[in-house]
């Protein structure tokens, strides 16, 4: 009778064990120790708040991580460089909107899905439906993901709370309503010193980043569904129009030569009661140190277009492994990419002031405590959710055709005709586009 | 033992009675891997299709000069080049010969004076570049300020399609004329006094002893600045793409500065490489031109 017991007794424990084996620890985190990888990086906040932590990774691994982080110009044109050349590259950040085309046409992306679907290498805690899908689609070249987010970006529409309630204006929730507000501060005079209406990017390819909101919010893309360019389409020459008529008649002289650098300093001058920029520059507008109007701004999303629509860009950082790095070693390059985009790496990041592609981190109470300008984020969400991840011509020369499409641009801004140089541009577009 | 030395002396006296060619070898070597290497190099890219980072050259013939003569940004680019030069290697000329006839007298302070004016030819081109970009600003340089506080109307300075280049030409001038007057100041130095005296003696008049002696004896001189002055300035860089990377829109892109753009940021080193090789050309066939010029100057 004892005997049965303990046997019993065994079983039930064995089967616990087993269970508890399979439920708890499906990931070996050690199958891949002794591997040394190596990882190229842009010297982004993102990368600051990780290395420091690399060691705890390797302890839990015991996978050695080499990292090496460089500015960004250097970083891009080292990372092309060193995977064209075939160097010992197994892993490294990418901003897919910019260069994801390009390098799987080369052949330098893995995708991860794989990885992300293998019960053996993917902890159940990583949990990939907790990232925007937003992004997780930005991270996507046809329908493979090929990079996990680690820093999150959106425009939004910023404006002087203070100036709006003292003159009495409503938050523009629409194009039209953005132009009139723009106008009626437009020469305004305030402390002495005259207002411009909004502040817009106007340099040519360097404004399309923000344009590009203005465009798909119009109702315009940019290529119709032959896979020429649209920007000969109604639509495109409305927005290439109203954000150049917008600038020209409510924006600060010289528009064309207005990047964001320019562009953000005269808001945080105080000289200008909105602009439409990216939404982490509120880092900058709110730093007392560099900002005159720091306390004093509201966030909103893009205003709706004449149909209704709001559709603003993502943007992202994500990290990629290589697919010239072997097996062996892109498997250990998983490991440590998925531990870098945990839940709690992703807040940690977020809490030093990297912006995560994790709702979780957003609607943590760590975040919410220390949150200054819950405006900022609930906007923030909203345009993560809405936003659109191509934000970028969909072609592999991507510096090319923003060039092309900056020329319009310009003459928008300088009151040329537009149809014209809209229909120029198509033309020359469909010429250059390379896929 | 013995055979080698013989060996050794053999080598000895080989290179001895070659000394003209072992002695410069390591210099040629060197010259040859970093300039007539890269320049053949180049000139096989003008003749391939390569987008950096994607694939190998492919060799497409001159379909890069086919191209480059439909292409509107090139032709632009000339515009842009022969305006921004011939503006300001005129200006600077004009201006350089005048001050040099003005420095070319004994008056108090004259070596001061010399110092602080060539200065702004002394400086980084780049940092001072930056320092006129913000001068240069619409809303917030000095600049425009000095003008309104004067009374007159602000400009848009580089911001405006139709002032860039003067503007432009303004900042090359202020650079550069000191270089003009230094070359031109040392010509004048060594002009043989016999033709001005017997001038003077003959009773003609400083303009006149300025436009039938002092220029045709100066003139030499004149375009061997010129030419120096004129390698930097058609190729002019550095200053462009610090204040308006050729904007707004392509108001100043110099054909340098299109070449530029499609390698360096189009990533295009087929097609880029050919428009260098036509900025060359052009600087080239200037300087024939301008030595020609010189070679026909009467003797001094």
């Amino acid at each position: 009778m004892r005997s049965v017991r303990v046997v019993v007794a065994l079983t039930v424990l064995l089967c616990v064990g087993l269970m508890s084996a399979t439920a708890f620890a499906a990931v070996d985190w050690k199958q891949s120790q002794g591997t040394e990888i190596r990882f190229l990086m842009n010297k982004h906040p993102f990368t600051t708040y990780i290395e420091p932590k690399v060691a705890e990774f390797e302890k839990l691994t015991g996978i050695k991580v080499v990292i090496e982080a460089f500015p960004e110009d250097q970083y891009r044109n080292k990372r092309t460089i060193e995977l064209n050349a075939g160097g010992k590259v197994d892993g490294y950040m990418i901003m897919p909107g910019q260069d994801d085309l390009h390098y799987w046409k080369a052949g330098w992306l893995q995708p991860l899905d794989g990885y992300i679907a293998d019960p053996k290498l993917t902890d159940p805690s990583w949990d990939p439906k907790d990232f925007f899908a937003s992004f997780a689609k930005a991270s996507s070249v046809e329908g493979k993901q090929i990079g996990i987010v680690i820093n999150a970006e959106t425009s939004l529409l910023a404006y002087r709370k203070d100036l709006f309630a003292k003159f009495k204006q409503k938050v523009p929730t629409t194009m039209k309503e953005l132009e009139q507000v723009a106008k009626f501060f437009h020469g305004k005079e305030v402390d002495g010193k005259k207002m411009v209406g909004i502040t817009l990017r106007g340099k040519g390819a360097a404004a399309t980043s923000q344009w590009v909101d203005f465009l798909y919010t119009f109702g315009g893309s940019w290529t119709n569904s032959k896979g020429q360019s649209n920007f000969a389409s109604a639509e495109d020459i409305a927005a290439f129009k109203f954000y150049g008529d917008l600038l020209r008649k409510y924006g600060p002289q010289g528009g064309t030569m207005l990047h964001w650098a320019e562009s953000t300093s005269s808001f945080m001058e105080g000289k200008a009661a909105m602009i439409y920029d990216a939404n982490v520059f509120k880092a900058l507008y709110e730093n007392p140190k560099e900002s005159k109007v720091s306390g004093k701004i509201g966030y909103a999303v893009i205003p709706a277009g004449p149909k209704g629509k709001r559709l603003p860009h993502v943007s992202n950082w994500s990290l990629s492994i290589s697919k010239t790095s072997p097996p062996e070693r892109q498997k250990a390059a998983w490991l440590f990419v998925q531990w870098a985009t945990n839940k709690e790496n992703c807040l940690g990041a977020l809490l030093a002031g990297v912006p995560s592609g994790r709702a979780s981190s957003w609607k943590s109470k760590e975040y919410k405590a220390g949150d200054k300008q819950p405006d900022w984020t609930a906007a923030t969400m909203k345009s993560f959710d809405i936003g659109q991840g191509q934000w970028n011509p969909p072609v592999i020369n991507v510096p090319e055709i923003r060039d092309i499409t900056g020329q319009v641009i310009v003459a928008a801004i300088e009151g040329k005709d537009v149809t014209e140089a809209a229909k120029k541009a198509a033309e020359l577009m469909d010429k250059k586009m390379e896929r | 033992m013995i055979a080698m030395n013989r060996a050794l002396s053999a080598i000895s006296r080989f290179v001895n009675r070659r000394q003209a060619f072992f002695f410069p070898a390591p210099a040629v070597a060197v010259l040859f891997l970093i300039i007539v290497l890269p320049i053949a190099f180049n000139l096989y890219l003008t003749f391939t299709k390569w987008t950096i980072g994607l694939g190998e050259p492919r060799f497409i013939g001159l379909a890069n000069f086919v191209e480059l003569f439909g292409d509107e940004r090139v032709w632009n680019g000339v515009k842009v080049m022969v305006y921004f030069s011939g503006a300001s290697l005129a200006l600077e000329l004009a201006l350089g010969l005048m001050i040099a006839l003005y420095f070319n007298r004994a008056f108090k302070g004259n070596e001061l004076v010399q110092a602080i004016y060539i200065i702004p030819f002394a400086a980084t081109p780049v940092a001072v570049a930056l320092i006129w970009r913000i001068m240069l600003n619409p809303e917030i340089g000095v600049l425009n300020y000095l003008l309104t506080s004067v009374g007159l109307p602000p400009s848009l300075w580089v911001s405006s399609a139709q002032a860039v280049v003067p503007t432009l030409v303004m900042v090359d001038v202020w650079k550069w004329t000191p270089m003009i007057t230094l070359i031109v100041l040392a010509g004048l130095k060594s002009l043989p006094q016999d033709p001005f005296e017997a001038a003077r003696i003959d009773g003609a008049n400083a303009l006149q002893i300025f436009w039938y002696i002092t220029l045709p004896l100066i003139r030499p001189v004149l375009i061997a600045a010129l030419m120096l002055r004129s390698l930097d300035n058609l190729k002019e860089f550095d200053m462009i793409y610090t204040i308006t990377q050729g904007g707004p829109g392509i108001a100043s892109e110099t054909l340098y500065l299109y070449s530029y753009n499609v390698g360096f940021s189009f990533f295009k080193a087929g097609y880029g490489s050919a428009l260098m090789v036509v900025v060359f050309m052009i600087v080239l066939v200037f300087n024939v031109v301008m030595n020609r010029l010189r070679r026909d100057a009467p003797a001094v």
